[in-house]
């Protein structure tokens, strides 16, 4: 039985040109990654006090959140309150529609991506305008994103060239990505200038001031927050930080972490509405708090969406974000689907090797592969362990507690190092899919160890 | 109840173990040299640190630096090269076909080449919204890293304030990177 997520990444495979090239994207900015955080030398502290702050805000969350709407409301923002995805695109449609919104440009955000806003609101009528580069090349493709910071990572450029004669007119055969990031400054110019509002997410709120930070490198949440009078902005409830001294610490580690960058180009601190304009706030739970009951994965709430974990891990990398099941692909991904649903995306634990790469480059120090393990333990619960996997495990645990047995069946092993290949590698050997099998050794290490051969 | 009742509750009831909030005794980084390492990490980020010699007039440099810009917009006194002050306008949307801005940058950082404004424009569009941009900023303002910074920057009353750090930017298309994608697409600090 083989899980959707290795059928998927079968597939994915199968086009080695394409998932070689998807794998060393990646690795090229884990590389950066390695080379920014190098040159802090306080970099393992940083991330220790991220992760220390995390928890410190996510187990007063009620204090801060409170505090973070009397300074907000104080400033004039309009902070509205959410349980599900249901109420935030319902809130979102109403402040819209009591504005006479036509068009909405949006920048990245994934908890939009989470509540299924656009649909909502384009079914609505809404004309909902993607703005961030990536974003916006995957709405006109109708594809979700693929990774949580690199939007259209498995995008090649020839696609982009294609979709853009298509949609914006641009030269045929033209796939240059300076000359194509330039039509789609040219086309959603266009759409900023003519925008009735303007929504973003938010990387950070701050408890102590009310301000809202959005870190983006492109200047699309800038521009649409600066020409349309209302600002809406979506966010989850565990965004919220103690002060600007948190802050320093979280925009030292993010694009560091995320892209190998120093800093974002552009961290914006929106404290008030613009004068004449609008901003409203609207902080989601959608079973946030909930998660902050579960000792073995609270942690996850210290996540500040960075993708280092995507960009390290060899089976993200390898596979691609869409073999997994969650709109949230790879490590963190994979703990957040469980969250949300362990018998719909149970599919997604089998996406790692337990290397526990991500671990050591989470900014946050989140245990995503403990916790990965520790949801592969619920599976038999949950009746989905694959019982050919549970056949050679209890298969093992027999002769592993019978040493005479094991003892024998370790003498016997080389006789498959001569074994013709149809005997092996078939429909029994689930672990020899895809891998070769190693030579025995001839002697084992308890008869080396007997006779003084090891030194 | 109201859902913000609802949450609140919720989280409560959820919280089990409660952790202190770390003491912050970091030894952060510091720069000898802070303009070399600004000039540096701005290089690296696409923007251009230009050190104005002593006697070297501020808007001869920026006509040098920008032989072909036409429109000059900026509300800086001293900054008499400009075309055009953008606080005249009524309306954001008017602020198109901006060649250069100029702007007043209140305190850089070294470790990654931010500086910091308050917001000191009427329409914070100028910021994005012109095609390449100049900082002013004070060489005496620089320091070296990010907690450095949060503990001297201040608001204006407009209650907008920003980071930058070097111009607009994308990587979107295969990871290759393209300066100036949304936001301007030049940028250089005049530090003086």
């Amino acid at each position: 039985m083989s899980t959707k997520h290795s059928k998927a990444g079968e597939a994915f495979l199968n086009d080695r040109e394409h998932a070689s090239w998807h794998n060393e994207s990646l690795w090229f900015v884990r590389e950066k990654r390695d080379k920014v955080s190098k040159e802090i030398p306080e970099w393992e502290e940083l991330r220790e006090l991220s992760s220390q702050i995390k928890m410190h805000t996510v187990s007063h969350l009620d204090t801060y959140l409170e505090q973070f709407t009397k300074n907000a409301e104080a400033n004039g923002v309009i902070v509205h309150w959410a349980t599900d995805a249901r109420e935030h695109n319902e809130i979102v449609y109403g402040i819209l529609s009591k504005n006479k919104v036509k068009k909405l440009v949006k920048s990245k955000s994934m908890l939009t991506e989470e509540c299924h806003l656009n649909p909502y609101l384009i079914d609505k009528g809404i004309d909902v305008i993607e703005s961030d580069l990536g974003e916006r090349i995957l709405q006109l493709m109708d594809l979700a994103p693929s990774h949580i910071v690199l939007p259209a990572i498995h995008i090649k450029r020839q696609q982009v060239g294609e979709l853009f004669e298509e949609k914006l007119g641009t030269e045929k055969g033209n796939s240059d990505p300076t000359y194509l990031t330039r039509a789609a400054r040219k086309h959603l110019r266009n759409e900023f200038l003519t925008a009735d509002a303007g929504m973003t997410g938010a990387n950070f709120a701050i408890a102590a001031t009310g301000d809202i930070v959005v870190c983006t490198n492109e200047g699309n949440a800038d521009m649409g927050t600066s020409l349309p009078n209302l600002h809406i902005v979506s966010m989850g409830l565990e965004k919220v930080i103690p002060d600007l001294q948190s802050l320093a610490v979280f925009t030292r580690l993010l694009a560091r972490s995320a892209t190998g960058q120093p800093v974002t180009t552009y961290t914006s601190h929106f404290r008030k509405p613009r004068k004449g304009g609008e901003l409203h706030v609207v902080i989601v739970d959608n079973g946030r708090s909930k998660v902050l009951g579960n000792k073995d994965h609270v942690k996850t709430l210290n996540c500040i969406r960075c993708g280092a974990c995507m960009n390290t891990c060899p089976v993200y990398r390898r596979t691609g974000g869409y073999s997994y099941t969650y709109f949230i692909p790879g490590p963190i991904g994979i703990n957040l689907s469980m969250l949300k649903s362990p018998t719909d995306y149970f599919d997604n634990v089998s996406a790692c090797s337990l290397c526990f790469s991500c671990n050591n480059v989470c900014p946050s120090k989140i245990d995503l592969g403990q916790q990965i393990y520790k949801w592969r333990q619920d599976l038999d619960s949950l009746h989905v362990a694959d019982p050919t996997k549970k056949l050679i495990s209890n298969g093992l645990k027999f002769l592993f507690t019978k040493p005479a047995l094991y003892n024998t069946s370790l003498k016997m092993a080389p006789i498959v190092n001569i074994m013709p290949r149809f005997m092996l590698y078939n429909g029994l050997n689930e672990w020899g899919k895809g891998r070769e099998l190693p030579v025995f050794a001839k002697e084992s290490f308890t008869e080396l160890w007997k006779k003084g051969k090891v030194k | 109840m109201t859902s913000k009742e609802i949450i609140l509750n919720s989280i409560k009831s959820n919280i089990s173990t409660q952790y202190d909030m770390p003491d912050f005794n970091l030894n952060a980084i510091q720069y000898s040299d802070k303009i070399a390492r600004f000039n540096e990490v701005l290089k690296s980020v696409g923007g251009v640190a230009y050190l104005l010699k002593a006697g070297e007039n501020v808007n001869e440099a920026i006509r040098t630096l920008y032989p072909e810009a036409k429109v000059i917009a900026s509300n800086c006194p001293d900054i008499s090269c400009a075309t055009l002050n953008p606080d005249g306008s009524d309306d954001a949307h008017q602020l198109t076909g901006i060649d250069l801005a100029v702007v007043q940058g209140e305190l850089g950082v070294a470790e990654n080449a931010c500086v910091w404004i308050p917001q000191n424009v009427v329409h914070k569009a100028i910021y994005f919204i012109a095609e390449e941009m100049v900082i002013l900023l004070d060489k005496d303002k620089l320091v070296s890293n990010m907690h450095e910074a949060y503990k001297q920057i201040t608001f204006s009353e407009s209650g907008f304030g920003i980071f930058i750090s070097g111009p607009s930017k994308t990587a979107d298309i295969e990871q290759a990177l393209v300066i100036g994608a949304h936001g301007v697409k030049g940028l250089t600090v005049i530090l003086r």
